[in-house]
């Protein structure tokens, strides 16, 4: 089972985006491949999914792009957080430690 | 901020669609390139490690497709692909498409042409600051009649009333100006000073009144109406505070009012636009400023927060105390308080909303025809929709494909239909609009076209729906059958057969409402006014000048100016009149009869005075019923004597001669005057009103003689030809004095019916429009119909079947179709003619013989329409017919 890559929790893909821009400036497919190595495997996003949270992150002014070259000499589309972007990766890591540290609690209790 | 750059940067994506794609593309197969390298590290071959690629991330254009429709731009982009499709397929049957244009633009051309009316009329703001707290006042009559007031009730109304910010007075005036050429005769008011005030109009340049300005004895001041300022004082600036010559006094220009105010006050057709305001100066010392002389109009401002009715309660208190403290002055106790919109612009409303009702019905009958239309169509395209469902539209899509089809004919129908509305204040100046105020301010604004893409939009839907939805419920498998025949015949028949006898209903309630209005319009025009208006010119002229002071000099010129006229050639008759019949005017005084006067003189009736020179009746061709006609021999030496008119004869002395009987004129401290001739009734405010009482005095003989005349002239030929050589006349006896208003009699008889034409015109042409509509949609009806049996035809004839049955069988279900129109129809019209019955004159609503003859009118018309395909489908040779398909 635990080899089996898992759904994405609702409504985290964006979190975990912002979070991995939160790094470096990153083209699509390296934000595939650090979710993936960062999850240890267990995320694994698809392309459709990935590109329609980019478009609406961008929409949303919490990332920017840019065309650049890659390691490769390739051309591919950097994203990259902005400062409303990094404020509200602050506040959503917030609210997630909360609400996990809450459901652990819940399952916890006996 | 994000919804910002959510529409800024959708709209950069949509404006450059090509450069958005290829960045998409790039990225994805970027992605895509990226992955499958690093699988080629990992020890893939080329080939392998795409194909798991594509195995993990599925297909790139679903993808793609993903990515883009998430945005909300991509459904702008689908509706504007629908439309291109659309106008593709509109383009490919242009025969369909040129009918569903024209019906919709006859649709809603009217309608947006009657709109433009009714917006320019009628909801367009009145020219004053907040005009719904503006109201009329005015006294109660004993009839429950309003009536206008005197001074001294107004200046009590106005000291003890606390419900009005402002409360205002004005009569009419026309003044004749001496400036920039010949002296004009102009429409005039005279106003109390706190008239603007109570309006909220400012003068453009200049000050508005003063209230010390407001007495006898003061420096008479006026205001200009910016169209007179134009066009007698070159738009001169300077022009305020100077002084002008009007009827031989002189006036300081107070100021000039913005060309944005046009007066609403006089609206008569006749009477022309108010162009010159002057301070009423009235004192309660003067005679006229009596309680009972009722020859002013109140205005009020009502108070913030002050309603209608709690006006009206604290002025019929007022009134009552008024009528206690002087009960020989009112007749009745009581005030009438109506707001200012309903006194301009009431009259002009129920004609104007019975056109946009006829529109309405016009373009019901119009989307009826369209929705046919569709719907025929509609059974041609399931194998479309069919092959569409089966590549995955789905259902909402479809309804959608549709509906952009239909809204794209409504659009280019109400583009069509712009044009009426444009060209609207010239046709109207050609059949000409009768007492409709503010026609110039007819054009085409936003309201306007809002209204028309509002009603081209809902048109499209109203009539693509049922086609649509009927479509989109299309059987996949029966359609896509070859040669399979329409799967949902039954349910489109039925509907089809709906929507005809809805069309055959409303164009029987159009027709008839036509034609009660039509036989109402005929039945007029046959009512003699009571004299002979063919062959007599009419000019207007005043005297002024300060020899014009001694009466004995005006008689004698009027005298002088109609024997002249007199000796004219080519002309038997004339003479001059204080007032003539239906040109607009109003004189009316107290009539107290001698014997039956009431303890309360103002119940005393009251009647059209006439003030005549010799030879009036006889000009006119009013016909003497009894006694004598006034001749040159009844001077101011000799008894006074009158005429009265024959309803007078009839109501005041029922039974009994009227000649030699006495009555007072205007008041009890008058003279009597003896009656002496009773002369034939003559409509005075128009064909439509009953005459009431008339009496004819003698200029010669009248204490005060007029100084403002009409002078009629009957002629041999036409009249017209005749003014030029009248003017000189007139002229030369005194070169100075204006003369206006020259207009042939039957001008005015013309006049006083033109809003009634104006109105049964129109309305006689949405039915027609209605009816050609109609015919034509049941034509098509029967027509597809026929196309849709013709191999059942083919069978029929083959197995035996008489001509005259098969004839019979086609006819007899569009004829029940129609019949059931027709009776829905009559059943409208008795709801609906109701309605129009303050708009009938001697036409009752259910005017048997007009209901009977547009209903034979109409299904005689349908029966052709049905008879024609009919016939068509009999001369089909029965092979043929079995062969069709």
């Amino acid at each position: 089972m635990a080899d089996k890559p898992s759904d994405l929790v609702q409504g985290t893909l964006d979190m975990l985006i912002l979070k991995t821009l939160a790094l470096e400036p990153m083209h699509g497919y390296g934000i595939a491949v650090r979710l993936e190595q960062m999850s240890k495997g267990v995320f694994r996003v698809n392309a459709g999914s990935l590109f329609v949270a980019l478009q609406r992150l961008q929409r949303a002014g919490l990332i920017k792009s840019e065309w650049k070259a890659t390691e490769n000499s390739r051309r591919a589309k950097y994203y990259a957080l902005t400062e409303p972007g990094r404020q509200r990766l602050n506040t959503e890591k917030q609210e997630w430690g909360r609400q996990a540290a809450a459901i652990a609690r819940i399952l916890e209790a006996s | 901020m994000s919804l910002r750059r959510n529409i800024t940067s959708g709209l950069r994506s949509l404006l450059r669609r090509k450069q958005a794609d290829r960045e998409l593309n790039e990225e994805l197969s970027g992605f895509l390139e990226m992955a499958a390298e690093e699988k080629i590290k990992q020890g893939m071959s080329r080939k392998e490690a795409r194909r798991a690629v594509r195995l993990e991330q599925g297909n790139i254009e679903v993808t793609r497709e993903v990515v883009r429709s998430t945005t909300w731009e991509s459904s702008v982009e689908t509706c504007w692909q629908d439309l291109r499709y659309a106008a593709r397929r509109l383009r490919k049957s242009p025969g369909f498409t040129a009918v569903a244009i024209l019906t919709l633009a006859l649709g809603i051309g009217a309608n947006t042409a009657i709109f433009s009316l009714v917006n320019g009329v009628l909801l367009r703001p009145l020219p004053y600051r907040n005009p719904d707290r503006l109201t009329m006042v005015w006294e109660k009559g004993r009839d429950g009649s309003p009536q206008n007031v005197g001074y001294a009730t107004y200046l009590d109304w106005k000291s003890q009333s606390k419900s009005f910010e402002q409360l205002a007075i004005y009569s009419s005036w026309q003044p004749v100006l001496q400036a920039g050429g010949e002296p004009e005769q102009i429409n005039g008011l005279r106003v109390t000073s706190n008239y603007f005030r109570t309006l909220g109009v400012h003068p453009e340049i200049g000050r508005d009144f003063l209230s010390e300005e407001d007495s006898p004895n003061t420096n008479k001041v006026v205001m200009l109406s910016h169209s007179l300022w134009q066009r007698k004082f070159n738009s001169d600036p300077s022009i305020v505070g100077r002084t002008i010559n009007m009827s031989a006094a002189q006036y300081i220009v107070a100021g000039v009012l913005p060309a944005s105010y046009q007066s609403l006050m006089s609206q008569d057709p006749r009477g022309g636009t108010v162009e010159i305001w002057r301070v009423l100066g009235y004192d309660v010392s003067q005679p006229w400023a009596c309680r009972t002389c009722h020859h002013l109009i109140a205005i009020a401002r009502l108070r913030d927060g002050v309603s209608i009715a709690q006006a009206s309660a604290e002025m019929d208190i007022i009134s009552a105390a008024l009528t206690k403290a002087y009960p020989k002055e009112y007749d009745d106790a009581g005030v009438i308080i109506t707001p200012i919109r309903e006194q301009l612009l009431g009259p002009a409303s129920a004609p104007l909303h019975m056109l946009l009702g006829a529109v309405c019905f016009v373009l019901l009958v119009a989307c009826a025809n369209l929705a046919n239309l569709l719907l025929a169509r509609a059974t041609n395209r399931e194998r479309e929709v069919g092959v569409r469902t089966a590549l995955g539209a789905t259902r909402g899509r479809i309804i959608r494909q549709l509906l952009a089809e239909n809204c794209l004919l409504g659009m280019l129908g109400a583009a069509a239909g712009l044009f009426p509305a444009y060209w609207m204040p010239r046709a109207l100046a050609i059949i000409g609009a009768g007492d409709l105020p503010r026609l110039d301010q007819i054009r085409l604004d936003w309201r306007v076209l809002l209204f028309t893409a509002g009603v081209a939009l809902l048109t499209g839907i109203v009539t693509g729906l049922a086609p649509a939805y009927r479509l989109s419920k299309t059987e996949l498998r029966n359609c896509l059958q070859q040669g399979a025949r329409s799967s949902a015949n039954l349910s489109s028949s039925t509907l089809r057969g709906i929507l005809m006898a809805s069309e055959v209903a409303l164009s029987l309630t159009l027709l008839i409402s036509a034609g009660l209005l039509l036989r109402s319009l005929s039945r007029l025009l046959v009512v003699s006014p009571g004299f002979d208006p063919a062959k007599v010119l009419s000019m207007q002229t005043s005297v002024l000048g300060q020899r014009f002071s001694d009466n004995k000099i005006v008689r004698q010129y009027f005298a002088d100016a109609v024997e002249r006229l007199r000796a004219l050639p080519g002309v038997p008759s004339a003479a001059a009149a204080s007032q003539i019949p239906l040109a607009g005017n109003m004189d009316r005084y107290g009539f107290h009869v001698e014997g039956k006067i009431h303890a309360n003189p103002e119940e005393d009736p009251s009647a059209e005075r006439y003030c005549i020179t010799p030879g009036f009746l006889d000009t006119m061709r009013i016909p003497l019923l009894r006694g004598r006609d006034i001749s040159p021999s009844d001077t101011s030496t000799t008894q006074q004597v009158l005429l009265v008119n024959e309803t007078t004869a009839r109501r005041v002395w029922p039974g009994e001669d009227p000649i030699g009987k006495r009555v007072k004129l205007g008041g009890l401290d008058k003279p009597w005057w003896t009656v002496v001739g009773v002369a034939g009734d003559v409509h005075h405010v128009g064909l439509d009103a009953a005459p009431d009482m008339q009496v004819y005095v003698p200029h010669r003989q009248w204490p005060d003689p007029d100084r403002s005349m009409v002078f009629v002239i009957r002629t041999a030929g036409p009249p017209t030809a005749i003014s030029s050589a009248a003017q000189q006349a007139i002229h030369s006896i005194d070169p100075a004095q204006p003369i206006s208003r020259i207009v042939p009699l039957e001008n005015y008889v013309g006049l006083s019916v033109q809003g009634r034409r104006f109105a049964s015109i129109l309305i006689g042409v949405f039915a027609s429009m209605a009816l050609v509509l109609s015919i034509v949609g049941i034509y098509g009806v029967t027509a597809y119909t026929v196309s849709q049996r013709t191999r059942e035809i083919g069978i029929r004839a083959a197995l035996g079947a008489q001509r005259a049955e098969l004839f019979r069988l086609l006819l007899h279900q569009g004829m029940l179709l129609v019949l059931c129109g027709v009776v829905a129809g009559l059943l409208a019209s008795v709801a609906f003619t109701r309605l129009l019955s303050s708009l009938l004159f001697d036409v009752r609503p259910t005017d048997p013989l007009t209901f009977a003859t547009v209903v034979f009118l109409l299904v005689g018309a349908a029966a052709a329409a049905c008879f024609f395909p009919a016939r068509r489908a009999m001369r089909v040779d029965p092979v043929v017919a079995l062969r069709y398909e």
